[in-house]
């Protein structure tokens, strides 16, 4: 239980924010477009933590399906933006918004669903959706997915439309994207909502008593929650114009929860942290998994190549050593009620 | 409506409840001792048909992952024992579990414990679809069931597999009855499962008597994934579908009820072959939803189940 004051900036997060700054200005130079493509999904994904991070650390829901938002994003905003041939901006919106209304739609029986059955709902919802997306080929593309014709590109006063060019575009308009978003649920966390929302986790029988609307307090939690989720699903379409159900898998799901808690529920913070750690951890697993004349045990370097497994371990050791996950390391324990 | 085909696809579908009904009765042991939905008992069931499907293979590197079965004497195992093995295996596995990852956590948060057991999830998973690939393997049959090997009762066809399983299952059911009614252990486990506090109390120790706890729900994982990765085939994921529609038998029968688990397992079995059958847009490969739409409402109608304990909550 944290306390219930607005979170600030010390001087370790305006040093982490000048260090992300710096690393984030320094890839476009030296990089490929492929990479400069990767970059930006591994930033776009920050968003789906995040998601998760509203609905879990800060609603006191588990969710463990959030995977199916980000699908549900990326295909309604496929299907804005080619069906309806709507122009970019106003699709990925209006996908966020649909994600959204998705996420509001399973927060419904979250208002009697809690805890560990909540949990268990989510992770059923995780499985179903792919055979479930199979079902709406119009949207989804059914089983083997389906290319975007259009295409995001540069307006007219950006210098250059070469690939490279593009590629800058589109990376720079997803930091844009994931900072505004950042910064509105950072706003939204220490508001007056933000309040109920956190009362409603740690003891909804008091909240209710003050006066916070359980009902609506939840389904917007989960809707907020969900819309983030489907704005990087629809970001995803921008930077790779192809959906397919292939990738919502349900491990995909756990991966991003993984992700939310060994960053640190609860703080903005930690989501940045969690996908950052990821993506270290990705990278060493790399570099790891090349490494030859270990015998049987170079087997085991192959598998730091996933992060599903070592974020498993993750998840496991991190509970014991620091629930707070790695946002809550440095924090010392209050003793607030 | 044709009688007979009706019939049939009652027969078909019991091979399967008999699968749901194992592994919801595992969720359900586990669930009534400590409070806990194991969302890894499916990949830890997975793990151990992987570990008969070394023992049945033999020392071949390729298949086994490392040779690692080169280590155990006598490999190739016949079917029996490989099974036998694989379950004992899988008890040993849940012991540890509970010793080394869920009684050190003590009274945590619900919070704790998912991560505890989304984190098993994740880890054996990858850990399985490196060490022996994400293709699916051939897992022979336990019972035979190939075509002809039934009886025909009213005109429609009771294959053997189906009477094996439900034979195993019968069998260890009455085991865990005998266990829970005429052992020390037994006793214990009933105490602490109503009541952990007035268990230690009177003397039991709890620690040990939910590691047996755990061992016996793993058991009942392993021998539901050594049953069905004949039909299923053998992968990584093979039990994570199944893993919902034990979910949903085990909050059909009532998450604490092992009768509930045994009958929650049987309608869902049943309707998995029922609805997609006479309803076109549901199909074989989304039958999984009923499943889902059925534990949701379930926990928000009556979520105690079918014979689940009502809680009632002080506010």
């Amino acid at each position: 239980m944290t306390s219930l004051a607005p979170q600030r900036f010390g001087r370790l997060g305006i040093f982490g924010v000048v260090l992300i700054m710096v690393g984030l200005a320094i890839i476009p130079f030296v990089t490929s477009t492929t990479g400069l493509r990767q970059a930006s999904q591994i930033i776009i994904s920050v968003l789906a933590v995040l998601g998760v991070n509203v609905a879990t650390g800060y609603g006191g829901m588990i969710s463990l399906g959030h995977g199916v938002f980000i699908g549900v994003g990326a295909f309604a905003t496929g299907y804005y933006v080619d069906g309806l041939g709507l122009p970019w901006l106003l699709a990925i919106a209006l996908g966020a918004a649909t994600a959204a209304l998705s996420g509001a739609l399973v927060g419904l029986p979250a208002l009697r669903i809690k805890g560990i059955h909540l949990a268990l709902v989510t992770l059923g919802l995780a499985i179903v959706f792919q055979p479930l997306s199979k079902r709406f080929p119009k949207f989804t593309g059914g089983v083997s997915g389906k290319g975007i014709e259009a295409r995001f590109v540069a307006p007219s006063w950006w210098p250059g439309d070469t690939r490279m060019a593009t590629a800058v575009y589109r990376y720079l308009f997803c930091i844009v994207i994931v900072v505004l978003a950042l910064w509105a649920t950072w706003n939204l966390v220490n508001s007056r909502f933000g309040r109920s929302m956190r009362a409603l986790r740690d003891n909804d029988t008091a909240a209710a008593v003050y006066g916070v609307d359980l009902i609506s307090a939840r389904l917007q939690t989960f809707a907020v929650s969900a819309g983030l989720a489907g704005l990087c699903g629809a970001l995803q379409v921008l930077l790779v114009p192809f959906v397919s159900q292939e990738i919502y898998t349900p491990q995909q799901s756990l991966v991003i929860y993984a992700t939310a808690v060994i960053g640190g529920l609860g703080t903005i913070w930690g989501s940045i942290l969690g996908v950052i750690a990821r993506t270290a951890v990705g990278a060493a697993g790399k570099a790891a998994a090349g490494a030859d004349g270990f015998g049987p045990i170079g087997e085991f370097f192959d598998l730091l190549d996933e992060a599903a497994f070592v974020f498993g371990l993750g998840l496991i050791l991190l509970t014991f050593l620091f629930p707070r996950g790695l946002a809550g390391i440095k924090r010392p324990k209050r003793t607030t009620g | 409506m044709d009688l007979v085909l009706l019939l049939q696809r009652i027969f078909d579908a019991l091979f399967n409840s008999a699968i749901y009904s194992s592994l919801a009765l595992a969720l359900v042991i586990i669930f009534r001792s400590t409070g806990l939905l194991n969302f890894a008992q499916g990949e830890m069931a997975t793990f151990t048909a992987y570990i008969a499907f070394v023992f049945l293979s033999g020392p071949q590197p390729r298949l086994t992952g490392g040779g690692l079965a080169g280590l155990v004497p006598g490999v190739p195992f016949p079917i029996p024992l490989a099974i036998i093995g694989a379950v004992i295996c899988g008890m040993a596995g849940g012991a540890v579990t509970e010793r080394a990852l869920i009684r050190p956590l003590g009274r945590a948060p619900d919070l704790a414990l998912v991560n505890i057991t989304i984190g098993i999830l994740l880890a054996t998973n990858s850990l399985m679809a490196q060490w022996w690939g994400t293709g699916p393997r051939m897992f022979p049959a336990v019972f035979p069931s190939g075509a002809g090997q039934n009886f025909i009762i009213l005109g429609a066809r009771l294959r053997y597999s189906t009477i094996g399983v439900w034979a195993v299952l019968l069998t260890v059911l009455v085991l865990l009855v005998l266990l829970l009614r005429h052992t020390r252990t037994g006793l214990a486990f009933r105490a602490v499962s109503i009541s952990p506090s007035s268990a230690e109390l009177v003397g039991v120790r709890v620690g040990p008597t939910l590691m047996y706890g755990w061992a016996l729900a793993s058991g009942f994982g392993a021998l539901a994934a050594c049953l069905s990765a004949n039909s299923v085939l053998l992968e990584p994921n093979m039990m994570l579908r199944v893993l919902v529609y034990a979910f949903a038998a085990a909050t059909l029968g009532g998450l604490d009820s092992p009768k509930g688990a045994l009958i929650g397992g049987l309608i869902i079995g049943l309707s998995q072959t029922l609805i997609p059958a006479y309803v076109p847009f549901i199909g074989f490969e989304l039958s999984v939803l009923p499943a889902l739409i059925a534990m949701v409402a379930i926990l928000l109608v009556r979520p105690a189940g079918l014979y689940g304990t009502k809680r009632i909550e002080r506010v």
